[in-house]
This record gives C-alpha cells, structure tokens and sequence, in this order.
C-alpha cells in the first residue's frame, strides 16, 4: 500500500482535467526554469538575514540572553520563506500550456485562486511565430511563442517557453494533422521535463 | 499568567493555524491541479520540510521563557 502511495512521485499517467477520450498530451510546456530561479536565488539571500543578523547581533544577544526568542524568530521567518518559496513553485507549475493532438489549453495561473483557462482548437490554428530576445534567452534557448487564430480571434501567446523552435513545430504539425485528419506524431510518455521539449 | 503572555500564545496559535490553512491550500493545488509528477514531488518536499520547521518552531516556542522575556524588555 505504501509503494502505491508513493508512485505518484514516480509516475503519472499526465492526465488533467476535463481531458477528452483518445485526447493524448503531446507537449506539456511551462516557463523556462530560469524564471524561477532567480525568484528563489531572491528567497535564498533572505534565508541569510537571520544569520547576518546574528552574527552581527551576537555579543549584544549573548549578554541579554535572548538566543532562545532570537531562535525562535528565525525559525517562523524560515516558515514565512518556505511558504513563499512554494507559493511561487506553485504559480510556476500550474501555468502550463498543453498541447494535445487536438487542441492546445492555456492555463494561466496568476494566484492561488485566481486562474485563467483558454483553450484552442488544432484546426483554428492559422500560423505560428517565435520570438526570443536578448542574451539570456539567446543563449538559455527560451521565448515566446504566438499562435495566431482566425482573424477575428485572440492571439496565444505562451511567455518564456522553452525551445520555442520546437514547440512551433509540434503545434504545426499538430494543426496541420487536425486539418488532414493525420495523426500527429506522439512524443514520448512522460512529456513533462520542459527543458527537454 | 499574565495577560500579555496569553497574548502571545493566542497570537502564535493563530500564525500557525494561519500557516497550516495555506500550506494546505498549496498542497491540495499542487496535488489536485498539477500535470505531471513534478507537482506531486513539490507537495511532498513542502509537507515534509513544514513538518519539520512546524516543530522545531513549537519545540523552541515551548522552551521559551517569554515572562523572562518581558522582564527583560520593561527594564
């Protein structure tokens, strides 16, 4: 029972929510890491004041005999850290966009209860474009991708994705396939590692 | 007990029922919303590491001498 529970660290079968028969992910896309990155590198110089603070404070607390109350400060400021750490985790992992052999859904996350879902149907895809800008992006291979609709509808545009170049091709070939009828080629099963689309 | 120690007390069982209502709301979102095993391993590495902060932060609460405390602070 235990190995069963634990499984769904291990394995998944990448389904979500509202998922149509025969629907398959093809592509499962979030934010290039790095986004992420420099928001807990942010965390992480904040996880350091309560020691600067000590050190610096050390005589001054040893004399007054406050270790216990400065402790146990710094420990609800790691709990405060550790909760917006994860906050952020969340917001990052569950904006995604999926890419399916039918359609493409774009769920934007801006909150924990504040959620935005769009959702576009492979054969309303007209074109597709890339854009990637600046040294970082450059060299980190992420940046945003645009699908355009029909004219008078919306553009999708997914921010900071990863190997864009890629992810274009997959929605063209995903449209294409909508429009002939031809199945589109299936990525491997667990398409959730972003890096490697 | 005096007054402002029953304060304190009250002020961080409230902080930490606060606490535990948004850890629980990160959880269920991860676990419920998220695609993938990657927000699985999320949820879990967030219950596990609150687990542990939670009580070391009530370990060091409970050895607190918060009368010293405020002895300290009115001189």
């Amino acid at each position: 029972m235990i190995k069963s529970l634990f499984s769904i660290f291990r394995e998944s079968s990448c389904s979500f929510e509202g998922q149509k028969e025969g629907e398959e992910i093809l592509l499962l896309l979030r934010r290039h890491v790095f986004t992420i990155y420099v928001r807990i590198g942010f965390y992480v110089l904040l996880s350091l004041l309560p020691i600067v603070l000590g050190l610096v404070f050390y005589s001054y607390l040893l004399n007054r005999g406050w270790f216990d109350v400065f402790f146990f400060l710094s420990t609800l400021w790691y709990l405060g850290l550790w909760i917006a750490i994860f906050h952020s985790l969340t917001i990052y992992t569950l904006s995604a966009v999926i890419i399916t052999n039918r359609r493409i859904i774009d769920s934007d996350q801006h909150g924990l209860f504040n959620r935005e879902v769009a959702e576009l149907n492979g054969s309303r895809v007209q074109d597709v474009s890339t854009h990637t800008n600046g040294v970082i992006q450059t060299f980190l291979h992420f940046g945003d991708v645009t699908v355009q609709t029909a004219a008078s509808e919306k553009q999708f545009v997914f921010y900071q994705v990863p190997n864009p170049e890629k992810v274009k091709d997959v929605i063209m070939q995903m449209a294409a396939s909508a429009h002939t009828g031809v199945k589109a080629k299936i990525l491997p099963k667990e398409p959730v590692h972003n890096i490697d689309v | 007990m005096p007054f402002l120690e029953i304060i304190l007390n009250v002020l961080f069982g409230g902080l930490f029922l606060v606490y535990w209502a948004v850890a629980f709301i990160i959880t269920y979102h991860l676990t419920r919303f998220g695609v993938g095993t990657q927000p699985k391993r999320f949820a879990g590495i967030f219950m596990f590491g609150s687990l542990v902060l939670s009580t070391i932060a009530i370990i060091l609460f409970s050895k607190l001498e918060i009368s010293v405390f405020l002895a300290h602070l009115s001189q």
